[in-house]
């Protein structure tokens, strides 16, 4: 008689204990990071998000959450009135005296790197992945992203054996008026040189440039990560509010390509391999079959 | 002859108006709280012993969020409204507001210096790389105003249309320097300068909070001082010096107040708009030109329609938030057409 009794409180105490570390994770989730909230959503925890910054566009589902309003201005009340367990963002979130009120009032804020790196990326999947319990999910998810990212490099060692590495340039702009250049040091440059294309702009950031020197820098391919327009629209508009562009070799041989501007903000996401392959393909337009996710 | 609002009735109902203000921002806000949680709250705060059971989020989120935003909300529009009196009492032109000497273009100046240049110093001390933001605005806004009015200086007058025309020129140099700054700021800074420069309450917290409340208090007890001075300014400047007032000295005293307060003010809360140019219009509308009701009616008025505005910026589009600049040029401008078409007739 003693001996079931004392199994049945082994068992119950085991399933209480369970249920206490499930309950221990954050239930109620706010991201404020694009990229982090497509990475949750990939890791399964999308129904467990209650509010999404404006950066987080992908996919669909989270514009129908609340808006808590733009990363670097949120508002500690609007954050609270959603009763999260937990706030995420980059470390681009802000301002810091909100953040401090947020965590006053008990909700634990975790901040991740936004820098466009392999091993940030890796940081942030195992961090994620510990806060939703889905440690194996995440691992397997960042071993598939380096493998993709891997074998794009491999198909452009074979490309670029046949095709030297294009000259491009990467055109961020508003239905095509009076476009920036992403220049050294943004995520931009870095998706360019993944996908191996050579960025004609040496200059830091993000600045306009003058449709002449624009045309003279003579890029072999451009993309272009419209606002407000995607696709052949995209280009076209580029096109009619930059006549200058025409005389370039990019335009002459038809080698424009459009961007998802929002592939450039919050760091490293999901969708960035297939991206790289779909730009490699364009850049390397012999071996574009091999690029074929 | 128009008619006039009696000062007594003016002030009794400009008090409520701000006591109503004040108890809307405190009782208002995305997290809906029950009011019977909010004033069992707000009497814990005041140190009455009521039993805490359940009360903590409510203590927290009145205590220290609301609390000091509508406290910084008050004295931000306190301190515009009055600087606006200032000024347009100064240059005797209902034109004028605190931008005219400079401060608010010297403190975005100085509060560019820091954004865009903060990421590049690098070395700051941990303790004040919060403060520096507010520390470079003020002193920029201080700055310039200190430059227009030694350019305004000469033997030793101030010619007032010199300053004005300094307080032009200055701006224009100082919004050429903030535009080089966003030209090499990068995707990030240049958000936070543009939400910057669009001001906001949110994120206050007593530590930024003392400095402003102490000039507002100062500055609030100051200027009323001086109204009938003021008054004597109305009519020109050498009838002024004949009836006594020692114009010069009152000069100094308006510009030093004016860049003060209103550097504080940025300082706190970015760059907010319309304050300043139109409370004072919207008083001297229904209570006439005598400073002596007119600053303390601004005074009340402008933090009243500051905490209203702000009302509007966290209620709007929460969860997320509008910056107040937006709110208080969007509904004050029509309010303010209106009242002048009203005033034609």
């Amino acid at each position: 008689m003693r001996r079931p009794a004392a199994l049945l409180a082994l068992c119950a105490a085991l399933v209480m204990s369970t249920q206490a570390a499930a309950a221990e994770l954050p239930q109620r989730w706010v991201s404020a990071g694009g990229a982090l909230s497509e990475w949750i959503s990939a890791l399964g925890g999308e129904q467990r998000l209650v509010g999404v910054d404006t950066t987080s566009q992908h996919p669909d589902a989270l514009t129908a959450l609340p808006s808590i309003g733009y990363q670097r201005q949120l508002s500690a009340e609007g954050i609270l009135s959603l009763r999260p367990d937990l706030l995420v963002g980059t470390d681009e979130m802000g301002p810091p005296p909100v953040l401090t009120q947020i965590r006053q009032a008990g909700v634990r804020v975790e901040v991740f790197s936004s820098k466009a790196e392999l091993a940030a990326l890796d940081a942030n999947l195992e961090k994620l992945g510990r806060l939703l319990g889905e440690e194996g999910r995440a691992g397997l998810l960042a071993g598939q992203f380096h493998h993709e990212l891997n074998a794009v490099q491999t198909k452009l060692k074979q490309a670029q054996a046949v095709q030297k590495a294009p000259g491009v340039l990467l055109l961020v702009g508003h239905a095509g008026a009076k476009p920036l250049i992403a220049g050294a040091g943004t995520a931009g440059d870095w998706l360019l040189g993944q996908a191996g294309g050579r960025n004609l702009a040496v200059h830091q950031g993000y600045k306009n440039f003058s449709v002449e020197a624009l045309a003279a820098l003579d890029p072999d391919v451009i993309v272009i990560a419209d606002r407000s327009l995607s696709g052949e629209q995209a280009v076209q508009a580029l096109l009619k509010e930059n006549p200058g562009l025409a005389s370039s070799r990019a335009v002459r041989e038809k080698r424009l390509v459009s961007l998802d501007p929002t592939l450039l903000v919050g760091g490293l996401g999901p969708r960035l391999p297939a991206t790289l392959q779909q730009l490699a393909g364009e850049f390397y337009p012999q071996a574009k079959a091999s690029f074929a996710p | 002859m128009k008619q006039r609002v009696q000062p007594r009735t003016l002030f009794i109902g400009l008090s409520l108006l701000c006591l109503l203000a004040v108890w809307l921002s405190l009782a208002l806000g995305p997290v809906s709280l029950p009011l019977l949680d909010t004033l069992r709250a707000g009497l814990r705060l005041l140190g009455v012993p009521i039993a805490a059971d359940g009360l903590e989020q409510a203590e927290l989120i009145l205590g220290q969020i609301r609390l000091p935003r509508t406290l910084l909300g008050l004295a931000v529009g306190a301190v515009l409204a009055l600087s606006g009196v200032a000024m347009q009492g100064l240059f005797r032109n209902p034109l004028a507001d605190p931008g005219l000497v400079g401060v608010a273009s010297g403190a975005a100046l100085g509060a560019a210096i820091a954004i865009v240049g903060g990421s590049w110093l690098g070395g700051i001390p941990e303790w004040f790389a919060p403060y520096l933001l507010s520390v470079c605005a003020f002193a920029g806004g201080l700055g310039v105003t200190a430059l227009v009015y030694r350019l305004g200086r000469r033997d030793g007058q101030t010619n007032v249309a010199t300053m004005l025309l300094a307080g032009i020129a200055l701006t224009a140099l100082a919004g050429s320097a903030v535009g080089l700054f966003t030209y090499l700021a990068d995707d990030a800074t240049l958000r936070t300068l543009t939400f910057w420069n669009l001001g906001s309450l949110n994120g206050a917290s007593y530590a930024r909070l003392w400095p402003l409340l102490v000039v507002t208090l100062a500055v609030a007890l100051w200027l009323p001082r001086r109204a009938q001075a003021l008054n004597a300014l109305l009519l020109g400047e050498s009838e002024a010096r004949h009836l006594g007032v020692e114009v010069e000295s009152l000069k100094r005293e308006l510009v030093f107040c004016t860049a003060l307060a209103v550097g504080a003010a940025v300082a706190a809360a970015g760059l907010i708009g319309f304050i300043g140019l139109v409370v004072p219009h919207l008083v001297r509308l229904l209570a006439g030109p005598d400073h002596r009701v007119l600053l303390p009616a601004s005074l009340l008025a402008g933090g009243s329609l500051l905490l209203f505005a702000d009302l509007v910026a966290r209620l709007a589009l929460a969860p997320a938030e509008l910056p107040i600049g937006i709110v208080t040029a969007f509904i004050g401008a029509p309010f303010f057409l209106l009242l002048l078409l009203k005033g034609r007739h």
